[in-house]
């Protein structure tokens, strides 16, 4: 039970306004509550939601629920009858892809109603959401209480009615020189005609030229959207107004993509993709990437342009069936040089003299360092002196520094040996996938070919297509269960994983050898049944792999023999 | 914008010979041929009255970029001095001479030095740039004033 509401919990915590654009090919989570409690605290609100959404359940239960709790199958067997047909991996969030015009419009969206609520100008309203990180409850709360406070706060002119009249060039307190036609700008230290006066609300006055710099080295320079008067500490906003007044089209064009980069910074439900030069954004109505979340599930996602990547950490592959902070830790262990220094440490001793690093390549156990000419034992590290002839054995290899010694290097080449067992398949996997997909480039050539020359059509060629997809897939998932095997206690569950692991790579590595398999007319029809059944086994056990682990993850039932950090 | 930066800094000077704050100074080093560096300043600055800074004048150098107003000038005591808010280098740590915090172009460096003036006195401890300092300010307030009439005495003008 308290599994149960956890669950549904993270479902209702998120908050449903932003993101009026839902997926429906998951079939979406009803919230059979409406919105008016969203001004209830966080904890409060979820326990709230989740006594209320089982009871709904349990009433209720035949629709809507296969989407989230895939771990609580069999309880729900006894509610629910007939399950849906095509059930959900625990792994899946509802997500959409958007265009960045789209997530324009979202943006608009929720300025309009803000600016509606509160009848001001939506760039007023666009202002206060972004100095309120678009939390758009606490903005209304805090505005409802105090416009004033809430305004000055963000930096904007207290007196709505006199908002940024200086869209025209008046300065609303130019210091006037004497003769009144031309003013001093203070930071260009120029004289310059009166009409080059701009001001904000402030009254602050500089020339229109130091204006333009200043935006221009905010935006460009610094990235940075949000800019304030130039005068010392001074938070008055510059309004957009301004922005399209002054700049040329490129700054303009990176202004609002700072705003819109603003924007999902601030979101935690949407993201950019992360593909090079993918402007498409995904969005996830009912799933926040939180470090709790992100613990149990892997949340991966495709954006508009078919791009898989993770929603949670950004990787650019789908990382099931390993969580984002492991993977991490994976990445980095075999990005740096660490493992350099294992073997290092394993392989070499430094001169106990000079502290040069040597390796020794062979011979006998008198070491005479190339460096210092210091003459040592290999084994006790002692001074030769001590040793007399006795070349190829130490007669102190037994006291306890030489002991300690060789226990020593011997962990660190076990441990090295381990790491190198797990990364070697890590990475066959990842270099088999790429020779496969290589493989099935030349094979399709072919099979066009031998549509041409047969009676088969397009549709009925393209198995080998699928098959290739499927391996890839199937492959991504084993490196990955060979990153998570490195880092997990040994346990039952870990011989359970292990089993499916071999199932799934014995598959995967039938499918690949039939892949190689020469493609001739006469047997092309054996060839084609064959490979389709083992495509589907082999997706079989993919999902059994994926379920398994996701499963674990919801029970808490693996444990990692490193301490993880919260991602 | 490389005129501004030259345009400003004159005017800048011409106001500060004009007028300047009790205890100060600042000029321009000049170049080997004589010619005058704007872009790089001697500054002295006092410490404040009534407090253990009081006494010394100590020695800074400014340096503008040439994006300046724009940017921020870099400021660096020479030597480095102890305090909790000045890196090991010398380089000042203080948030309007930071251009992703609280530089403005419309800072002037005469309100830069007061800043700092205003700074010896008054470590902000959420940003310590040095840590013998820094420790020492948290954990043994005597001791630490103790070491700055020392420095202020090393920092008396000839």
């Amino acid at each position: 039970m308290g599994k149960r509401s956890r669950t549904l919990s993270t479902t209702s915590d998120i908050d449903n306004n932003h993101h009026p654009r839902k997926r429906s090919a998951h079939s979406p989570v009803n919230l059979p509550t409406p919105t008016s409690t969203k001004q209830m605290s966080d904890d409060a609100m979820s326990d709230y939601y989740s006594d209320e959404e089982m009871e709904y359940n349990y009433s209720d239960a035949d629709q809507d629920v296969d989407d989230v709790e895939n771990e609580e199958e069999e309880d729900y067997a006894q509610f629910t009858p007939a399950l849906p047909a095509k059930k959900a991996l625990a792994w899946d969030v509802e997500y959409d892809s958007v265009e960045p015009d789209q997530l324009r419009e979202i943006v608009t969206k929720d300025v309009d109603h803000v600016a509606g609520i509160f009848g001001v100008e939506p760039e007023i309203a666009r202002a206060l959401l972004r100095h309120y990180k678009w939390n758009k409850e606490r903005l209304i709360e805090q505005y409802m209480d105090s416009p004033e406070r809430v305004l000055a706060s963000a930096g904007l002119p207290i007196q709505l009615g006199t908002f940024y009249p200086s869209t025209s060039r008046t300065p609303a307190k130019a210091k006037p020189t004497p003769r009144s036609k031309t003013f001093s700008c203070p930071i260009c230290a120029s004289t310059q005609p009166i009409d080059m006066a701009m001001a904000l609300p402030c009254g602050h006055t500089f020339c229109s030229e130091c204006w333009e710099m200043y935006l221009v080295s905010k935006i460009k320079d610094e990235g940075e959207c949000d800019v304030r008067c130039m005068e010392e500490g001074c938070a008055m906003r510059i309004p957009t107004a301004w922005v399209t007044k002054l700049l040329d089209k490129s700054t303009f064009e990176r202004y609002q993509e700072l705003l819109l980069a603003a924007y999902v910074a601030d979101n935690k439900n949407i993201r950019f993709c992360p593909f090079p030069s993918c402007d498409l954004a995904v969005i996830t109505p009912n799933f926040s990437p939180t470090a709790s979340a992100l613990s149990t599930t892997v949340p991966t996602v495709h954006c508009g342009h078919n791009h898989t990547f993770c929603f949670g950490c950004g990787e650019q592959q789908d990382h099931r069936p390993l969580i984002c902070a492991v993977v991490k830790m994976w990445l980095r262990k075999c990005a740096d040089d660490s493992e350099t220094a294992n073997w290092i440490k394993s392989n070499t001793k430094e001169c106990p003299k000079c502290v040069s690093t040597i390796e020794k390549n062979g011979g006998c156990n008198h070491m005479t360092c190339k460096k210092c000419k210091h003459e040592f034992c290999w084994v006790c590290m002692g001074p030769w002196t001590e040793h007399g002839t006795a070349w190829y054995n130490c007669n102190r290899y037994d006291e306890k520094a030489g002991v300690d010694a060789r226990d020593a290097q011997s962990r660190s080449r076990a441990s090295l040996e381990r790491y190198l067992h797990y990364y070697n398949r890590f990475a066959n996997h990842e270099q088999s996938a790429r020779l496969d997909r290589e493989l099935y480039a030349k094979t399709e050539k072919k099979m066009e070919e031998m549509q041409i020359a047969s009676e088969l059509t397009w549709i009925e060629v393209q198995f080998a297509k699928r098959a290739v997809d499927e391996l890839v897939r199937c492959r991504t998932t084993l490196k990955w269960t060979y990153a998570m095997a490195f880092y997990l206690e040994k346990n039952n569950e870990t011989i359970m994983f292990e089993d499916n692991q071999r199932d799934l790579e014995r598959a995967v590595e039938e499918l690949s050898e039939l892949l190689e398999s020469p493609i001739e007319p006469a047997t092309i029809s054996e060839l084609r049944s064959k490979m389709t059944n083992l495509t589907v086994y082999v997706q079989k056990r993919n999902e059994i792999m994926l379920n398994d682990t996701a499963q674990k993850y919801q029970d808490s039932a693996w444990i990692w023999n490193v301490s993880v950090p919260e991602f | 914008m490389a005129g501004i930066c030259r345009t400003r800094l004159a005017e800048e000077r011409k106001q500060w010979r004009k007028e300047h704050p009790f205890g100060f100074y600042a000029r321009p080093v000049k170049a080997t041929d004589g010619s005058l560096d704007l872009l790089q300043w001697e500054v002295g600055i006092p410490g404040k009255a009534s407090t253990p800074w009081e006494g010394g004048v100590y020695k800074l150098t400014m340096t503008f970029p040439e994006d300046y107003p724009s940017k921020p000038p870099k400021c660096k005591f020479t030597p480095p001095l102890f305090h909790p808010n000045i890196y090991p280098s010398g380089t000042v740590c203080l948030s309007i001479l930071d251009e992703e915090k609280g530089w403005k172009p419309a800072i002037t460096f005469k309100q830069i030095l007061l800043g700092i003036q205003d700074l010896l006195n008054d470590p902000n401890v959420n940003d310590p740039a040095q840590s013998d300092a820094y420790t020492m300010f948290k954990n043994d307030k005597l001791q630490y004033e103790r070491r700055v009439r020392q420095q202020a005495r090393e920092n008396f003008p000839k």
